[in-house]
């Protein structure tokens, strides 16, 4: 009864917003209403499908439902039921009005066609608004499950590439949002879907952590449709990466980062200079109309531009504290380029600035940050460290080539596996590598000698700031000998260094897709058909949101987890978390390119490397 | 080795012996700490070499640092010399202007050593800066337990004795621990170290009790302080001290009393030990023997090869601890009174 009675709100407001502001005709509207019946007796007819043979009232608990990018009349059941799980979680109220827009924008041309229904006054739209809606409610209850709102009558979605992905991401829109009246195939679908939206609605939020509620903030981007046509292709690409983890970890991230943004400042010149010393052709411009959207006016729209690229990156998955620095370091390498600059030398300014920023604060700090981590590492040593870091690699690979004999104990956590890489790495190198997950630390401490970390962030109370478990380890080595005698030294770069402060885990963290933890089957790709490196790198951690749009992959998966469908289990929430903080009590040593520090030095090694 | 003789190849008929320089420094004035003696002997160094080029000078410092360190057991204290001169050097060479990169070397030279004059001058005076500074932390009534044989430590007290009757009457007791193994060198043989200034000190009227390291625990329950030298400050806010030090340390933080170090901020150097193996000194502090070991070691040895590479042997006599700055309440400095995080920040001021 309350579920019917929030539909009820809900479609009330989706019908203010619906009809408001819309030049859209009301016979557009209507004629959604009465497509509906169609397709929802499609629906029912094949609500025998065993999947979803218990006639629940939620829609979304098919396990592993593929949502297939082309939705061909026999696959139709799915692409609605998905439609009906993802879209309902729209957060519809506050995107209501942008979204209307968009609707009228892009059904304004069949609006025209149908042009002469459109003299309605405002009342008779009303009581139309009303009549239809109330014979929708009628359908709705006829159907029970809701799927009404799902089929989407008004929408030409079913046309349209769904992009084959997790409906609980795409959901929210939050990514979308952002892009705004660019986004709106996907907005499109939503809208009509609103009618379910609520309680799929609520049981999200249900779902959400209490304490950590604020992290939810926005659901990461499933696809790149919807980006703004500004974004270049590398930053289109790299974002996918980032969100599915192929590029993974603080320092690669950035890299990966500052080289994609060097591409796109090639074009940025390129365009900027264009327009301003060689006014091109009308008849080109004309030619090319896109064009216009592209050329920056002055120095500071290519800032502007950049931060289109930035955008959608944090889109994608929320930035790095390194990814950051590097981008305030660009910005401000860009600030500092004078206009009159011709076109070639500000190109090679900028990509000389990049690639000196990846030598500088990467790549030769990171030798300097091994070599002399690799002084601390002594014949007869057990090293123990925690899931997979770059440097920590580069650290015991130089200590191995050195010739010094010492042992590795690899700890690693679920679902990212990042320590398999490492350990694998490690193994082939050579060392005697031994490897388990989180919950046998005690075991693997217990013959520690030293502990090496590597870091997302030093925080300026010179905590560490890193992959979720990373203080667990620490505090277990500390707590083994009474903290003196198993030292634990962390691998940093000063360009993760930050001036924020943490003091908790909770305040600021990442949470990452919860359906991660469910899936039993080893880590793969969401986006895009599988890729050959995911299969011959061992797994790296990908990122397996619960319905895996291949059914192949979907297939492969024995029995499904317990916690498939966690989604429709009241009183329970997953909760994945991204990083941690360590106490700076826990950390004994910070190795950075400026040379060994304690923690509580982090801000001022910070404040000299800004400044310089 | 090698320094030596290229000294010999560019000076000609003397040559400079940079080793023999330094213990003659430390020898000839007691109250010379060995970063002062390291920086007093480079400055001679330069002031006999005749080098024409700032690479050629940079050169022949590092060379000479280097063979300074090999041959010296404890090199702890003279790196933070070498390693400041060194890095006061570049600084001064890399300042624009008349003493720059472009100026007439010559010049550049003299300044040099004129200015390494002035460092040491001043880094002796730093003592008077220490006292100002560690005046306050002795009050009236107060019993001060120190150990070893730091000359910042001594000098300390006993400018807070020499008060007495003046307008800052402080009286204070003084517990004295006395290394059973620690043997003052240039006092009378087989004194312990650090029994020159408990003379000094009851002959100001200061009642000082000595007490064997034993009993350091017993008798912290009557001490209101712990003040202790440093041979050197380390990064992480540590000090590495004389053997002992470090359990004092961990008693004074069980029973909670503070645990003050004196130590003038040229002894802060730029390492990092993580523990009390991690210090690059080879000392035989455990030595595992059995009765066949020691049966052995009673024949005649067969002359140990001289190599000129292996590092030299601290004796046990001579033998240090590292404290690692959680132990440690402040550091008292000519730079001020200061907390052990607070080391690293003044290292990174002079190293950038």
């Amino acid at each position: 009864m309350r579920r019917l009675g929030l539909r009820h709100a809900v479609g009330c407001l989706w019908h203010h917003f619906f009809f408001r502001d819309s030049t859209l005709s009301p016979h557009q509207a209507i004629q959604g209403s009465t497509e509906r019946p169609s397709q929802l007796e499609i629906e029912s007819s094949k609500m025998t499908d065993p999947v979803d043979s218990v006639p629940t009232s939620s829609p979304a608990n098919a396990p592993a439902q593929p949502a297939p990018a082309t939705e061909t009349p026999s696959q139709q059941t799915l692409p609605i039921r998905d439609a009906k799980s993802a879209k309902p979680k729209d957060p519809a109220q506050t995107d209501k009005p942008a979204k209307g827009k968009d609707a009228s924008a892009s059904a304004g041309a069949e609006a025209d066609a149908a042009a002469g229904e459109k003299p309605l006054s405002p009342a008779e739209l009303k009581k139309k608004a009303k009549a239809e809606k109330a014979a929708r409610r009628v359908k709705e209850k006829l159907e029970r499950d809701g799927g009404a709102g799902a089929a989407g009558g008004s929408a030409p979605a079913p046309g349209q590439p769904r992009p084959p992905a997790t409906p609980r991401k795409d959901a929210a829109g939050g990514g979308a949002a952002q892009k705004g009246s660019k986004a709106l195939p996907p907005r499109r679908g939503s809208v009509v879907g609103a009618g379910a939206a609520v309680e799929q609605k609520k049981k999200k939020e249900d779902k959400s952590v209490a304490v950590f509620g604020h992290l939810y903030g926005q659901q990461r981007r499933t696809t790149i449709a919807g980006a703004g046509k500004e974004v270049h292709p590398a930053v289109l690409a790299l974002g996918l990466q980032l969100r599915d983890y192929v590029v993974c970890g603080s320092s690669a991230r950035c890299v990966a980062t500052m080289l994609a943004f060097k591409r796109v400042s090639l074009i940025i010149c390129h365009i900027y200079y264009w327009k301003v010393e060689t006014n091109p052709p009308d008849l080109l411009r004309l030619s090319n109309p896109t064009l216009h959207q592209w050329v920056p006016r002055s120095p500071r729209h290519m800032t502007t531009h950049l931060s289109h690229q930035i955008t959608y990156l944090s889109t994608c998955r929320p930035l790095s504290i390194s990814q950051g620095n590097a981008i305030r370091a660009l910005k401000l390498a860009i600030a500092g380029i004078d206009p009159s600059t011709p076109e070639a030398a500000a190109k090679a300014t900028l990509c000389d600035f990049i690639d000196s920023f990846i030598r500088e604060k990467i790549t030769v700090a990171d030798q300097v940050i091994a070599a002399s981590a690799a002084q601390k590492i002594q014949g007869g040593d057990v090293i123990v460290t925690f899931a997979g870091s770059s440097i920590v690699k580069q650290t015991l690979l130089l200590a191995h080539n050195e010739g010094k004999q010492f042992r590795v104990s690899i700890i690693d956590s679920r679902p990212l596996f990042e320590g398999k890489n490492l350990a694998r790495a490690l193994a082939n190198a050579g060392l005697d590598v031994q490897y388990s997950l989180v919950h046998g630390i005690s075991h693997a401490i217990k013959d520690a000698t030293k502990v090496f970390l590597g870091a997302h962030a030093m925080t300026s109370n010179g905590r560490l700031y890193s992959r979720v478990g990373t203080a667990l380890v620490a505090m277990s080595a500390k707590e083994r000998a009474g903290g003196v005698e198993v030292p634990v030294i962390v691998c940093c770069e000063t360009v993760k260094f930050t001036d924020r402060v943490a003091l908790d885990s909770i305040v600021v963290n990442e949470i990452a897709d919860a359906a991660e933890l469910v899936s039993a089957n080893p880590a793969q790709q969401v986006t895009g058909l599988p890729d050959p490196a995911a299969f011959t790198a061992p797994p790296k951690g990908g990122k397996p949101a619960a319905p895996i749009p291949d059914p192949a992959t979907s297939d492969r998966t024995p029995s499904p987890s317990p916690l498939a469908n966690w989604k429709e289990t009241s009183h329970l929430q997953l909760l994945n978390l991204m990083y941690d903080v360590t106490p700076a009590e826990y950390v004994d040593m910070v190795v950075t390119e400026m040379g060994s520090l304690p923690p509580s030095a982090v801000p001022i090694v910070h404040r000299m490397s800004t400044n310089m | 080795m090698a320094s030596t003789t290229e000294g010999t190849a560019t000076a000609g008929a003397q040559p400079f012996d940079i080793v023999a320089t330094y213990n003659e420094l430390l020898r000839s004035d007691p109250d010379l700490t060995m970063p002062i003696a390291a920086i007093e002997a480079l400055v001679l160094l330069l002031t006999h070499e005749p080098s024409s080029t700032i690479s050629e000078t940079l050169d022949l410092l590092a060379k000479s640092t280097e063979h300074l360190k090999k041959a010296i057991a404890n090199p702890i204290g003279l790196s933070a010399g070498t390693d400041l001169f060194q890095r006061y050097l570049i600084t001064t060479l890399q300042r624009p202007g008349q003493l720059g990169p472009a100026g007439d070397f010559k010049a550049i030279r003299t300044h040099l050593l004129s200015n390494g004059r002035l460092f040491i001058r001043r880094a002796k005076e730093s003592r008077e800066k220490i006292t100002a500074f560690g005046r306050g932390f002795i009050r009236d009534g107060c019993t001060v337990l120190t150990n070893g044989g730091s000359r910042a430590v001594a000098s300390l007290l006993q400018k807070v004795a020499d008060e007495e009757g003046g307008s800052f009457a402080v009286r204070f007791n003084v517990i004295y621990v006395l290394s059973s193994i620690s043997k003052d060198i240039e006092g009378p043989s087989g004194e312990p170290e650090g029994m020159e200034t408990v003379r000094a000190l009851r002959a100001k009227g200061v009642p000082v009790a000595t007490i064997p390291e034993s009993a350091v625990a017993y008798a912290l329950g009557k001490a209101d302080m712990v003040i202790v030298g440093a041979e050197g400050v380390v990064e992480n806010g540590g000090i590495v001290s004389r053997m002992g030090t470090y359990q004092i340390g961990l008693l004074a933080k069980a029973i909670g009393k503070p645990f003050y170090t004196v130590a003038e901020s040229h002894k802060f150097v730029r390492l990092y030990p993580l523990g009390q193996y991690d210090l690059p000194i080879v000392q035989q502090v455990v030595d595992f023997k059995t009765e066949e070991d020691i049966a052995q070691q009673s024949k005649p040895q067969a002359p140990v090869d001289s190599n000129a590479d292996r590092p030299v042997e601290l004796p046990l006599e001579d033998s240090v601890d590292f404290t690692p700055p959680h132990l440690i309440s402040a550091l008292i400095t000519d730079s001020g009174v200061l907390t052990p995080s607070a080391v690293s920040e003044e290292l990174i001021k002079i190293w950038f």
